[in-house]
Formats: C-alpha cells, sequence, structure tokens
C-alpha cells in the first residue's frame, strides 16, 4: 500500500492527469496531436511517482480511447516489435519513453485480462512482453552499463521499476532461459556484489515452482537447478532449504562421513557458482565452534596452496571466519579461499596487517556510512572485514556500482592484486582517522582537506572497501586533477602513476592532442602500443604489473560514449591462437558490446576471473591512453603497416570519427 | 464531428490554429479555415474545410477573399493573428456591408493611430510619439526626462520602444540610455515611442456583443513578457468596475459592434487606469488556455459566438461563466527563455515539476545550442503551466520561475 505521504504528491499529479486526460478525450481529430505532448507530460510525472504505475495501470484503456497513441507508431499493438523497445527506453526523449510504458502497459493489460484489449490475444500479449523482459534483463539485473550510466535518462529508474513491475506480473516464463545465461555469464566474472544476482536466481526458483512442469528445457534446467542449489540447497543436509535452525541441528547428529561430505559438498557448489549460502557460513561457524577445525580447508575447495598457506596462519584464518563469515556475509568463504590460493599471506606486512584490522575499531563516520550501505547486522566491522576478503580473494570482482567513479575502483583492485599492504594501510587510515593522505609531487593531499570530487555522496551501492575508501580517493583523485589542470596535457600522465603507485609506468603515450581533442601522431601511438604490450614486438616480455589505460568506449552503434579508465592485466595467446589483451573493467559488468563486432569476451577464451579480453588489434582500435616503463625491449620486432592501418580504420569508425 | 447547424453563422477563419480548428470541430457552426498554402495538405488529409490564402500583403485581392466567402455563404470573419486583423476588416466590411470595419481594424494594427484615437476620445494614455530613426529616439528618451526634472547624470526614466504593427512583445524594447538606442536596427524603424509608466500592468480580454460586454476576464501580468494568470488577485479585481469603465469607453471610442479585444492597461498607485494599447485577436500568451483551465469554457467557442451575427443573447447568456465567482482556480503560465547562451538540453527544474500547481510544459527541446541575444522582448521557447487554488501563491510560484534554468 502506499503511504499518506505518497498520495499527497501523488494528488496534485493526479489533478492534471484527469484534467489533461479529459481535454484530450474531448479534442477532436485536429486537436489530438496538440494535447498529446502535454498528457505524456503528465503521465512522465506519475511514472517517476514511487505509486504512479500503479495509479496508471487502470486507466490505460481510457487513455487509449482519448487517443494517447492516435496518429503514433504505437497505434496499432500488434505491429509493434518487441526488439525496438529497449532501444526507445533507453535512447528516445522523455515524451516517447513515457508513450512506450504507456504501450507496455496497454499489453500488460491485454495480458491479463482478455477484454482489455480486443485486437490484442492474451497470449500474443504475453509472449511479446516475455520478449521485451528478456531483451531487456541488464535493466531488471540492476547491471549499470557504462553506456547507460553516462547517458543516464531522467526517466531511467522510472522504467526500471515499469519493467520489474511487468516481470513481476508476467512471470518469468519464456525469459528463464535467458535470465539464466545471464545469471551464469555476470557470476563467471566473479563479482564481489551478488546481490542482484541473487534476487534473480530467487526470481527463478520462484518460477521455477510455479512453473516446473513447462520449463522443461533440460539444458536451462540444469543450470538453473545449480544456482538454485548453489544458493539454497548445496548440500545433502540442507537439500530441501530446510531453514539454518534445522540445519544446525541436523549437523550437530551427523557422523564424520557426513560432515566430510558436506564441506566437500559446499566448497564444490562455491567454486561451481561463485555463489555462497548461507549454510556454508553455517557450516564452517558449526566446525570451528565444535572443534573440528580440520574441516575447514575442505569446506573451502583449498588446493595444496591454499591448504598450505591455512596450516601456516591458522590461528588467523579462524578468527577471520568467526568475524566475517555470517549470515549476510557468506559470500566472504569465497573470498577467504581464494585469497589463501593466492598465498599473499606469505608476504610479511599482510597477516599482522589482517590482525591490525580484526582489532580494528572504527570511526564512527566510517561505522554510520558501512550502515546505510548495508544495515547494522552483521555489525559495520563484520561488514567491512568481510569486504577485505572478499576484495583480497577477487581483485577483479570489484565494480564502481552505479558511481562516475571507475579511477578509485581500478586503483581498490590494482592494490588488492599487486600491493594488498598498501590497501590496507590506506583502509587502516580511512578507519581509524577518517582520512587518507596521498602524497602528489612531495605535496601531501589529506582527503579530509579536500572538497568532494566526482561522486557528489558516499556510494552506497559498492562492495565494503568502496563505501569507506571511495569517497577519500575520489577527493584526491580530483584535486590531484585540480593541481594538473593548467598543464596543457592530460592529467593522467602525472595522475596515473602518483595515485596507483610506483609501477605505473611513466612514460606515457596518448592518441589525441589534448587541446584539440583530435587524433595526434595515432600511427605512431599504435606502433608504440605494440612495442610496449605486444609480446611478438616487444621480445616477449610479459605485463609484470597491472597498468592503468584509457579506453575510448563506445555503444553497441560504435558511437563515442566517453573516456574510461581500465587496468591491462596481460597480454597472451589464447587457446585458439589469438593474441589478446586480458584487462580489467571496474565497471560492474565487463561484457560489453563496442560496436562493429568489438564484443569485450569475459569467459571462454582464456580470461582468468573477472577478466574481460579483447583480441589485441580490437582493444587498440578503442585504446587512447597507455603507460609505458621506458625500459629498453631486448629485440624490437617492426610492426605491420596493414596491422596499423586495419587499427586505424576501427578506430575512426568509430570513438575517432570526428577526430582526425 | 458535431452535427452542424445550418440556421446559425457560417464562420471564417483567418489563420492556422489546431486549437483553434479543434474548438470549432466540436462546435455547432459551419466554418472554413483561410490560411497559407503550407497547411493545405494537413486540412486536406483531414476533411477541413479550407482556403489557401496569402496573407502576406494586403492588397486588392481581399476584395476577392470576400467575394468568394460571401459565395459560400459564409457571415463572418474571425482574425487569429495580428496579421489578419485587417484582412478580417476588409472581408468583413463586404460580408456586412459596412465599410466602416475596415477603417477599424487599420486603426487596431496601427499602434499608433490606436493611441491617438484612444486620446481623441477621452482615455488616458502615457505621452507617446513616432520615432523615425534613432535621433527621434534619443530626443524623447531626453525629453522625457527633462519633464521628470531630471539633472544631467541622474538615471533615466526608461521608455519603450514598440514596433507599429507587431503582436505583443515582438520588437518591444526599453530604453534606458542612448547606447540602447545604437542597438536599434534602421529596420526596425518607423516605431511608436512611449513613457514609462510605473504601475500595475494587466490584461483585459474582453468578449463583445452589440456594443455590450458579454464576458470580460482580468489577466493579471506577474512580470511583464514572463508571466499572466487567470482570474487575478483579489487585489486587482477590486478594480473590476473601474475596468469595465474603461472598457466601455474602448467599446465607444473605437466603435465595437462585435467581436474580442484584448487591451492592455497600467493602474498606477492612486488608481488611475492607463490605456496601453489593443488588439483585435487572440492574446499571444495563450490566456485562452488560462481561461479554459480556469472556466472550463473554450474561449474559441466563445470567440465564435462574439462574431457571429446570428448568436443570440440567450445562447451567450448560456454559455459565459460568471467572471472570479465560477473559476475553478487559478491558472497561470510561465514563458520561458533560456538564460544561458549556449543550451544543449531541455529539463525542467524538479522545483517546478514537483510542485503541487505545476500542470504540464509545452517546451521544445532545443533546435541548435547557441541562443541568440535577447535585444527586445523576444519569443519565448515555450509556455509552462499552473494550476492552483490561491492567487498568490500561483504568482509567487511564477516569480520564482524566472530565476529557474529550463535549458542546460
Amino acid at each position: 500500500m502506499t503511504t499518506s505521504l505518497q498520495d499527497d504528491t501523488l494528488d496534485p499529479i493526479m489533478r492534471s492527469f484527469e484534467h489533461v486526460l479529459s481535454q484530450l478525450s474531448g479534442a477532436s481529430f485536429a486537436g489530438k496531436a496538440t494535447y498529446q505532448g502535454r498528457m505524456l507530460d503528465t503521465i512522465k510525472r506519475l511514472l517517476k511517482h514511487p505509486s504512479g504505475i500503479a495509479a496508471i495501470e487502470p486507466r490505460i484503456g481510457e487513455l487509449e480511447q482519448a487517443g494517447i497513441f492516435e496518429g503514433t507508431d504505437w497505434a496499432v499493438p500488434s505491429s509493434l516489435v518487441p526488439g525496438m523497445v529497449g532501444n526507445t527506453l533507453r535512447m528516445a526523449e522523455p515524451r516517447t519513453v513515457a508513450l512506450e510504458c504507456i504501450s507496455l502497459l496497454r499489453f500488460l493489460a491485454a495480458a491479463r485480462d482478455e477484454k482489455a484489449q480486443p485486437s490484442l490475444p492474451t497470449e500474443h500479449a504475453r509472449h511479446f512482453l516475455a520478449q521485451v523482459l528478456a531483451l531487456n534483463l541488464d535493466r531488471i539485473l540492476g547491471a549499470h552499463h557504462e553506456a547507460a550510466r553516462i547517458k543516464a535518462g531522467e526517466l531511467d529508474s522510472a522504467v526500471d521499476a515499469l519493467l520489474k513491475h511487468i516481470l513481476a506480473n508476467v512471470g518469468t516464463e519464456g525469459i528463464l532461459g535467458q535470465l539464466v545465461d545471464e545469471v551464469w555469464r555476470i557470476l563467471r566474472q566473479r563479482p564481489i556484489q551478488v546481490d542482484h544476482v541473487k534476487s534473480m536466481i530467487l526470481q527463478i526458483a520462484l518460477a521455477m515452482k510455479e512453473e516446473g512442469q513447462s520449463f522443461s528445457a533440460s539444458d536451462t534446467r540444469l543450470g538453473a537447478d545449480r544456482l538454485i542449489s548453489a544458493l539454497f540447497g548445496p548440500t545433502e543436509l540442507c537439500r530441501e532449504d530446510p531453514g539454518l535452525e534445522v540445519y544446525r541441528d541436523r549437523l550437530g547428529a551427523a557422523d564424520t562421513g557426513t560432515l566430510q561430505a558436506e564441506a566437500t559438498g559446499m566448497a564444490r557448489a562455491m567454486h561451481d557458482t561463485g555463489l555462497v549460502s548461507d549454510y556454508h557460513a553455517a557450516f564452517l561457524r558449526f566446525v570451528l565452534e565444535s572443534g573440528q577445525g580440520h574441516l575447514v580447508s575442505d569446506a573451502l575447495g583449498l588446493s595444496s596452496t591454499g591448504l598450505d598457506s591455512l596450516r601456516c596462519y591458522q590461528a588467523l584464518v579462524q578468527q577471520l571466519i568467526e568475524v566475517a563469515v555470517r549470515q549476510g556475509t557468506a559470500q566472504a568463504v569465497l573470498g577467504i579461499a581464494l585469497m589463501l590460493e593466492r598465498g599473499i599471506l606469505y608476504s610479511p606486512p599482510i597477516a599482522p596487517s589482517l590482525w591490525r584490522l580484526l582489532g580494528a575499531r572504527l570511526t564512527p563516520t566510517s561505522e554510520s556510512a558501512l550502515i546505510a550501505a548495508f544495515g547494522a547486522d552483521p555489525t559495520p566491522h563484520q561488514r567491512l572485514v568481510a569486504g577485505v576478503m572478499m576484495l583480497l580473494g577477487l581483485p577483479l570482482g570489484i565494480g564502481q556500482g552505479n558511481n562516475p567513479t571507475c579511477q578509485a575502483a581500478r586503483a581498490l583492485s590494482m592494490w588488492a592484486l599487486n600491493d594488498p599492504d598498501y590497501l590496507l594501510w590506506q583502509l587502516a587510515q580511512a578507519t581509524s582517522n577518517d582520512r587518507v593522505i596521498m602524497h602528489f609531487e612531495g605535496q601531501s593531499l589529506d582527503s579530509a582537506l579536500l572538497p568532494a570530487g566526482l561522486a557528489l555522496h558516499t556510494p552506497l551501492d559498492a562492495d565494503p572497501v568502496s563505501v569507506v575508501l571511495v569517497p577519500h580517493l575520489d577527493r584526491i583523485y580530483a584535486e590531484m586533477g585540480r593541481l594538473v589542470a593548467g598543464r596543457g596535457e592530460d592529467p593522467h600522465r602525472w595522475i596515473n602513476p602518483e595515485l596507483h603507485g610506483w609501477w605505473v609506468g611513466r612514460e606515457f603515450h596518448i592518441a589525441v592532442d589534448v587541446a584539440t581533442g583530435k587524433l595526434h601522431a595515432y600511427d605512431q601511438f599504435i606502433r608504440d602500443f605494440h612495442k610496449a604490450y605486444h609480446p611478438f614486438h616487444n621480445g616477449n616480455e610479459p605485463v609484470i604489473h597491472p597498468q592503468p589505460a584509457g579506453i575510448a568506449v563506445t555503444d553497441s552503434q560504435g558511437s563515442f560514449i566517453g573516456w574510461h579508465a581500465i587496468s591491462i592485466i596481460r597480454v597472451a595467446l589464447d587457446q585458439s591462437g589469438v593474441m589478446r589483451v586480458y584487462f580489467f573493467n571496474p565497471n560492474n559488468d565487463s561484457g560489453q558490446d563496442w560496436g562493429h563486432g568489438i564484443v569485450v569476451s569475459t569467459q571462454g577464451n582464456g580470461e582468468r576471473l573477472g577478466e574481460a579480453s579483447l583480441p589485441f588489434e580490437q582493444f587498440t582500435s578503442r585504446l587512447y591512453i597507455f603507460h609505458d616503463d621506458g625500459l629498453k625491449t631486448a629485440s624490437e620486432v617492426p610492426v605491420d603497416e596493414d596491422q596499423i592501418t586495419s587499427i586505424r580504420e576501427l578506430a575512426l569508425q568509430s570513438w575517432a570519427q570526428n577526430r582526425h | 464531428m458535431h452535427t452542424k447547424d445550418q440556421q446559425k453563422g457560417y464562420i471564417a477563419i483567418l489563420g492556422w490554429s489546431l486549437r483553434c480548428i479543434d474548438a470549432l470541430e466540436r462546435f455547432d457552426r459551419r466554418y472554413v479555415i483561410v490560411a497559407p498554402q503550407w497547411a493545405e495538405d494537413y486540412a486536406t488529409q483531414h476533411d477541413i474545410p479550407f482556403i489557401s490564402w496569402d496573407f502576406e500583403r494586403l492588397n486588392d485581392r481581399s476584395f476577392e477573399l470576400a467575394t468568394r466567402l460571401n459565395e459560400m455563404g459564409v457571415d463572418v470573419a474571425i482574425p487569429l493573428f495580428e496579421e489578419t486583423v485587417e484582412w478580417a476588416g476588409a472581408v468583413n466590411s463586404v460580408l456586412m456591408g459596412n465599410p466602416r470595419l475596415l477603417g477599424q481594424s487599420m486603426l487596431f494594427r496601427d499602434k499608433s493611430l490606436m493611441k491617438r484615437r484612444a486620446q481623441l476620445g477621452g482615455i488616458r494614455v502615457g505621452i507617446f510619439e513616432e520615432a523615425m530613426d534613432q535621433t527621434d529616439v534619443i530626443r524623447f528618451l531626453k525629453r522625457v526626462n527633462q519633464t521628470l526634472l531630471k539633472l544631467d547624470g541622474d538615471p533615466n526614466d526608461p521608455i519603450h520602444f514598440k514596433a507599429f504593427d507587431k503582436a505583443g512583445c515582438l520588437g518591444h524594447r526599453v530604453i534606458r540610455s542612448p547606447d540602447d538606442v545604437a542597438a536599434i536596427a534602421d529596420d526596425e524603424f518607423p516605431a511608436l515611442l512611449e513613457s514609462h509608466l510605473d504601475g500595475w500592468e494587466f490584461a483585459v480580454e474582453a468578449w463583445i456583443k452589440d456594443r455590450k460586454i458579454q464576458f470580460l476576464n482580468i489577466s493579471e501580468y506577474v512580470t511583464l513578457g514572463y508571466s499572466v494568470f487567470v482570474p487575478a488577485t483579489p487585489e486587482l479585481e477590486k478594480y473590476r468596475a473601474k475596468i469595465t469603465e474603461q472598457i466601455e469607453k474602448l467599446i465607444e471610442v473605437f466603435d465595437i459592434d462585435f467581436g474580442f479585444i484584448h487591451p492592455e492597461y497600467f493602474v498606477t498607485n492612486d488608481g488611475t487606469m492607463y490605456f496601453g494599447e489593443v488588439a483585435y485577436r487572440p492574446p499571444g500568451f495563450n490566456a485562452f488556455e488560462l481561461m479554459e483551465r480556469a472556466y472550463g469554457f473554450n474561449a474559441y467557442q466563445a470567440l465564435v459566438l462574439a462574431f457571429d451575427p446570428k448568436a443570440t443573447q440567450e445562447e451567450l447568456d448560456a454559455f459565459f461563466p460568471t467572471p472570479v465567482k465560477d473559476a475553478k482556480g487559478h491558472a497561470g503560465c510561465f514563458g520561458v527563455y533560456p538564460r544561458r547562451r549556449v543550451v544543449s538540453e531541455l529539463s525542467i527544474p524538479p522545483e517546478t515539476e514537483n510542485d503541487p500547481y505545476f500542470e504540464f510544459h509545452e517546451l521544445a527541446p532545443p533546435m541548435e545550442s547557441k541562443v541568440t541575444k535577447r535585444t527586445a522582448f523576444g519569443t519565448h521557447w515555450g509556455l509552462v503551466y499552473f494550476f492552483g487554488e490561491d492567487p498568490h501563491r500561483l504568482r509567487d510560484l511564477l516569480k520564482a520561475q524566472e530565476d529557474l534554468d529550463f535549458y542546460l
């Protein structure tokens, strides 16, 4: 039900709605067009209102009668094409978006009630909506693409809400297959944040329960079953999702063999999907509490490397589990397992840093930021420790959320990968002093004294470490930008090494002239990139540290969207012999279509968890900034002119179109 | 389509307006639209009775048009836009066999003649003069300020510069200094100069039939050229009796038997009314829409009744509501001008869109990013509409819009 507060704000909109609707319905054919615009404006306001959809729904018939669709492409619903809906919702001006929304609600009315739309059979309407939903899963999943975020329209969240509303009404049948594939695709990137994925799996589970019979496509069924069981019943003792209490009772009564089977079953489900069930967390806590710590390594699914780490740092790991692994932070189990596998505990400062973290007392500011983002249970400290575990285990799983802070997210991922000690130091500064101090060309920058950067408020849709650190890093990044503003060259030349670390190459290459935005010595830029990164041209030297790079992001049509920060992780041949750049995109979902056949791959081409990849040429065609260490390569191999030409052409067709 | 009553008048509308056509489609009078050729395709497609006509210059062809309309059995022509006012006068003088109507329409078309006629009739107007070139403007500015006993160096009282024959605020400049004069292009002359009257400016819409006011609306300006609302605040409505007297005077002086007038006045602190100008056509700032919102009657249909010689007094009485008393609330609109020099998108400020009085807007997304510098009171980029119960709140709300950016 709506609250009275919402009704207060709804009333005046409804008053306008009634007035304009009466004008529209009273209008003759000549006046229709002149009243449609204002009708759509009123509908737009309603859509943005929390109870707006509920208010419009019963009026769809009236709106259609009044002539809202008259004279438009939406006039004949049976001729509409589902494939075009997504683009309209994304790109069109607000009135057209509002019209498309009304059109969807008309389909929904038809899908629910045979009599609502005589010309639109229920079956057709349902099928149409299912296709629309399947084609717009990204919006339902809440995965924010760079393109969508930059071009965010005023109606975007209203449209998301509408699609979810339609999903709730139409059900997931028919789109389940696509949904399942999409969830798997995202999970294979091993994101730290899986809440939206979990909620989709819940949808799938509910749908399958309801429509179990009709949902028979076996592959999909299997894929969906694995997802659902990983979350709700990964092992024998919790197969039917009995609830945590019953599960603990069963554990208490289980014999050694059963417990052993539980441990391996839990681990298998976790490593298979990247999802950790709350039962898994309960199991770990049970074995530690009942003095059966020997089961931990099996429950974490450790290899000999991980097992060795665990044995060396048993007390620390047990304490980390004790603090971080709780109901609500079960994903930390995966973090801990993968962190142990990385062997980073052997680096001398890491274990003591983690002990410092375990003993840390958070400042009220840090606590309230964590509570605002995640709630008070588990406690902010437990939440943060879990966050650190996930970040250290999945350095490439971090995402910027819906925030313009790709630089900060990239820095966090780089430190987690390359310099976890430094990351833990930054975090300690922030949690105990509410400030992060970094240095820029000798000058110290104190985040507590700096004005806000790109993000106007604390990111709430990010992981715990980001929630604490990003506001500081963002301010420091912005301040560095101000300090170099007058230098007439791209600021990242100086900012990248100072912000990220000494290992960022000091030789800076940029493809465009900063003053004019035009391409500048582009062929040389391409050649230089080959010499610096392409193993066939640089003496087979691997990428040693992750290197920041700048990408000209393009949309699926190949048009320029904006500059984006990524890091290059490795360059290597994939299993089919194609040289690929493997990189990290701080964006939440790396699998993006950059147009003209350049589709970023996230699996199946030799990617490690969290990596995105493109063939070297395709990657180069979207690159505009990279760093090089300036060391002479042992044996340089010249780059073919053909190769340079084809890369140049790819760039000129897309982002560089008006830049030459 | 509404059934047409053959016993009632047959109306010709001079000018193209979809809102007007819509009103006529829903009314019982037969009608024909006389409008430029570019509208012909649309009219043919939608079965709108249509005569294609070029209104550029009034010439001998006005008789041709009048004859043609006469043969069709048309009773009266109604002008929609400033440019068609004298065409309507010419046509009606033929249709009604009354040559005086052409002369009368010429008075409405020439701001200087109009003022003189008003003055001759004993209506109070400000000081005014015709200007043929820039020197005339400078002399008038100096003379007015001498009259006000200003010394050299005192800030000047402004004067107003208006094109003779343009509607509303088009070509209207406020002149404060000789520098402002230098910015006036030669092709803006001749023009009318007026002294500035300090006071409360408002407009009146009056439907007249048989020399009698059938309905009188007072439109209160919040800021000239920006915002107006209907009905006015009680503070302005208290002058209604006085205003009615003024309109009756106008009817006498301009010899108006029927039709619709849209005069502007100033009322000074002591309650004196100064006549500004009068137009014989619907107002530009969409007061028709506001009246429909406030009172619920269609002002275009009212226009037809006021012009149609076959309309009866009973019909008129039944059509019009009682001013102020019958209003369901106050309706206002705000004309948006971009405030920045370079704009890229239309963006309704949240404080506007979330206001309970906000209704809708008719703003177009920007066609080009560079905003032409506003020298005169130019044409706004569209209107934003509000409706609510409290006239004072509405007034303050309209005023507040002036500080907001609708184009970013």
